[in-house]
């Protein structure tokens, strides 16, 4: 739905739609860190963002234009067959070798032992990346006053 | 505790990012020169601390995540060496720059420090944030001259395709942890050896051995790593995107980003592969399929960046190109896997440094004082600045690889360790293209000395383009005559590599 | 685990039940008489002169940009707040670092007028 809605706020809502499904998926996987993200970040902020710069651009239902290129349908089936396939031969290929997950793994108090123990450098440097982030924000987006 | 004394190079340089950010943002005199000399400056220093704090890894339990070993010293050395001399080179670039020049410089910085952990990395998540690290802030600087269209659009070409290829990096990475269960570099390739020890290699259709053997889960891991590490190397079927950034970013962002960037993304692919990978795989199997898909990739690379760069006009366009082609020669000391291969990527990456950095310096300047960028305007350079005419044949015939200069050097050296490790028809390949590529870069020469025009341009460098110019000149001729010193500091830098 | 959430599943399920239940029952009771006047969106405002699509201010986008990144911050930050106890002090060094990174990200933000209503 995301992608054959033709009208664009729509289409967000049904992004927003899917990012919660996804997201209760991933807690029957008792990724409940990730299911947390998917729903504050992307549901919450991207999203939002999305939509902010659909409202920017000011598209009307006229302007959207007709069907776009005819080719690209079947070009899009071909493709996500071969994807398709291609997940399940690999999937069938690969004899599972888990070592042995811990038992609350993905937790969130497991994540936070991860995250603030082993990968504390990778943690800090992503305030860095953050930061630099924030730059990037404010150079690129922020109207410039003579 | 974490000892944490390898790092101090990497944090005293974040440290000075952020004085530089401080410093534009809280001082009232509006001026370019303070946070460019003092970002010069915390580079050189950060020079110093490398080779001062090296050797030690930062270590989590008894892997280590962070190694500051010979042959990171060797690659941050050729970053921060790029790190310097773009900033020298972009004065000019931030002086015309109306707001948030302090930013500039802080930018260049932390994609500085990111690459510096890229190569330093050991552990697959802070290889990742380091990689992040060194890309964002690359967005943002080719996208600077917001009021250029070109630029802008350079912006969003390289900021859709970055993302697209990290996100495959990722995908890459995160099956090779649920391979291995590990992130640590060390342990994947413990783990993969042992696998292949107990199993057995299993030949395939051709008689030869791969690491099918280990399930199509595991090669496709490897692709996607290869694939979105070659994106940020522009090879050969992920380059499409480098012409147009190049083009379009300002001119010392394209410098910086065709060496530094590239440098930090060649260590990376050296380390997951050689490093892990061919340590254990190349003595038994010397034809193994995926020595034999990166030569593949090495050899379309050096075809199509060459022949493609003859019909370029615009100089930066033609330089990208060029940058496509060096990619492609950088690769074949890759494929070697062999300590001399290791070593002869550095010192080519080292030599391309010195001449790539010094091209795209005229380039700028030349584009600043006259606004133009074909290859055909730099008619009757020779008469009105003769050394900068002179500087820019040296580093075309030091791209092309002719003997007096470090290019040759490069070139010869990769060359010895590809046939050492028997890739004979990639050798005569790449001479040949070689050869090919004389002709665009003699093209330049041409035009600059046999040309006449009614060019009346003095181009007369400011004190840090100068200078740039001076190091960068001093560079290509003296590691061409005398390029031991480097070799033997490359050639140690691959002592850490068992093959 | 995840049946420890199965309570945010009823709750899902009870509420949209309620909307939907809401909805049909108004839909059944309700008298049908529409009219030129009534079916406008403002029965008794102001005619509608354009349409509710408007261009949105592009000012609003910097502002959803920073709070993009700073939502990230606070996803990081989650965890620590769920683990604090255990955590330890290390931790917390550790978050002071984080936070105090990002607090340079905020005063540039703030000082370079990106918060201000240009």
């Amino acid at each position: 739905m995301v992608i054959t809605v033709r009208n664009p706020v729509g289409s967000v809502l049904y992004f927003i739609l899917s990012l919660l499904a996804q997201s209760i998926l991933y807690i029957q996987l008792s990724g409940l860190f990730v299911a947390a993200f998917l729903v504050l970040v992307y549901g919450g902020a991207i999203l939002v963002l999305f939509l902010f710069v659909i409202m920017l651009l000011n598209i009307r239902h006229a302007d959207l234009g007709p069907e776009a290129a005819p080719m690209i349908k079947p070009m899009a089936w071909v493709f996500g067959v071969v994807l398709l396939a291609e997940a399940v031969w690999v999937a069938m290929g690969t004899k599972a070798r888990f070592d042995g997950v811990s038992e609350n793994f993905g937790s969130v108090p497991e994540v936070a032992r991860l995250l603030y123990g082993k990968f504390v450098f990778p943690f800090e440097l992503t305030s860095i990346l953050l930061l630099a982030a924030i730059i990037g924000a404010v150079v690129i987006a922020k109207r410039t006053l003579s | 505790m974490i000892n944490i004394t390898p790092l101090i190079p990497e944090l005293f340089l974040l440290v000075m990012a952020i004085v530089v950010l401080m410093l534009d943002l809280f001082s009232s005199r509006r001026t370019v020169v303070v946070p460019a000399y003092v970002s010069m400056a915390a580079v050189i220093i950060t020079g110093f601390l490398v080779f001062k704090f090296g050797g030690d890894a930062v270590r989590w339990g008894s892997n280590a995540i962070f190694v500051a070993d010979s042959f990171s010293q060797f690659f941050k050395v050729i970053i921060l060496g790029a790190a310097f001399l773009a900033i020298g080179s972009s004065f000019g670039t931030a002086d015309r720059m109306t707001h948030h020049r302090g930013e500039f410089f802080a930018l260049l910085l932390f994609s500085t420090v990111g690459m510096m952990f890229l190569v330093s990395a050991k552990e697959l998540i802070l290889l990742y944030v380091g990689l992040e690290l060194t890309t964002i802030p690359l967005f943002v600087l080719v996208a600077y001259q917001k009021t250029n269209r070109a630029s802008s659009e350079a912006g969003l070409k390289y900021l859709i395709i970055g993302a697209a290829s990290s996100a495959i990096l990722l995908y890459g990475l995160s099956l090779l942890y649920g391979y291995t269960g590990t992130t640590y570099l060390n342990e994947i390739a413990q783990k993969t050896a042992v696998y292949f020890l107990s199993h057995g290699f299993i030949p395939n259709a051709e008689g030869t051995t791969d690491l099918v053997g280990m399930g199509p889960a595991f090669s496709v891991a490897l692709m996607m790593i290869i694939a979105g590490l070659t994106f940020k190397l522009a090879i050969v079927p992920f380059h499409m995107w480098a012409p147009d950034v190049y083009e379009g970013a300002p001119t010392p962002i394209t410098a910086f980003l065709s060496v530094g960037s590239k440098a930090a993304g060649l260590a990376a692919i050296i380390r997951i592969f050689d490093g892990m990978l061919y340590a254990f795989s190349h003595d038994t199997m010397p034809n193994d399929s995926w020595g034999t898909m990166m030569a593949v990739l090495a050899a379309v690379t050096m075809v199509a960046g060459n022949i493609i760069a003859i019909r370029q006009t615009n100089i930066k366009r033609m330089l990208a190109y060029s940058s496509i082609a060096q990619a492609g020669y950088i690769l074949i000391g890759v494929i070697a896997a062999s300590k001399l291969g290791v070593a002869s990527c550095g010192f080519y990456m080292f030599a391309y440094m010195f001449a790539n950095m010094g091209a795209f310096a005229i380039v700028g300047l030349y584009a600043e004082k006259t606004g133009k960028k074909n290859i055909s305007d730099f008619a009757g350079l020779s008469k009105t600045s003769p050394i900068i005419a002179a500087l820019m044949t040296m580093f075309m015939l030091s791209l092309a690889g002719i003997p007096p200069l470090a290019g040759f050097m490069a070139k010869y050296y990769i060359f010895a360790a590809a046939i050492e490790a028997g890739y004979t028809w990639l050798v005569i390949l790449a001479l040949l293209m070689s050869v090919v590529s004389l002709y665009y870069y003699a093209n330049v020469v041409r035009i600059m000395y046999m040309v006449d025009s009614d060019n009346k341009h003095h181009i007369i460098p400011s004190f840090p383009a100068g200078l740039v110019l001076a190091l960068t000149g001093i560079g290509v001729l003296l590691f061409g005559i005398l390029p031991q010193s480097i070799l033997d500091m490359a050639y140690k830098t691959a002592s850490s590599f068992i093959f | 685990m995840p049946a420890d959430y199965s309570a945010v599943l009823v709750f899902i399920i009870a509420g949209t039940g309620i909307v939907v239940f809401t909805f049909l029952l108004s839909w059944f009771v309700q008298p049908r008489n529409p009219y030129k006047v009534k079916t406008e969106t403002y029965e008794c405002g102001e005619p509608i002169f354009e349409q509710s699509w408007t261009q949105f201010n592009n000012r609003f986008y910097i502002f959803g940009l920073i709070f993009v990144i700073f939502d990230v911050e606070a996803v990081f930050l989650f965890p620590w707040a769920v683990a604090f106890k255990s955590l330890g002090l290390f931790a917390l060094v550790e978050m002071v670092i984080f936070i105090t990174i990002l607090l340079v990200g905020l005063v540039y933000a703030w000082k370079k007028g990106a918060l201000k209503w240009v």
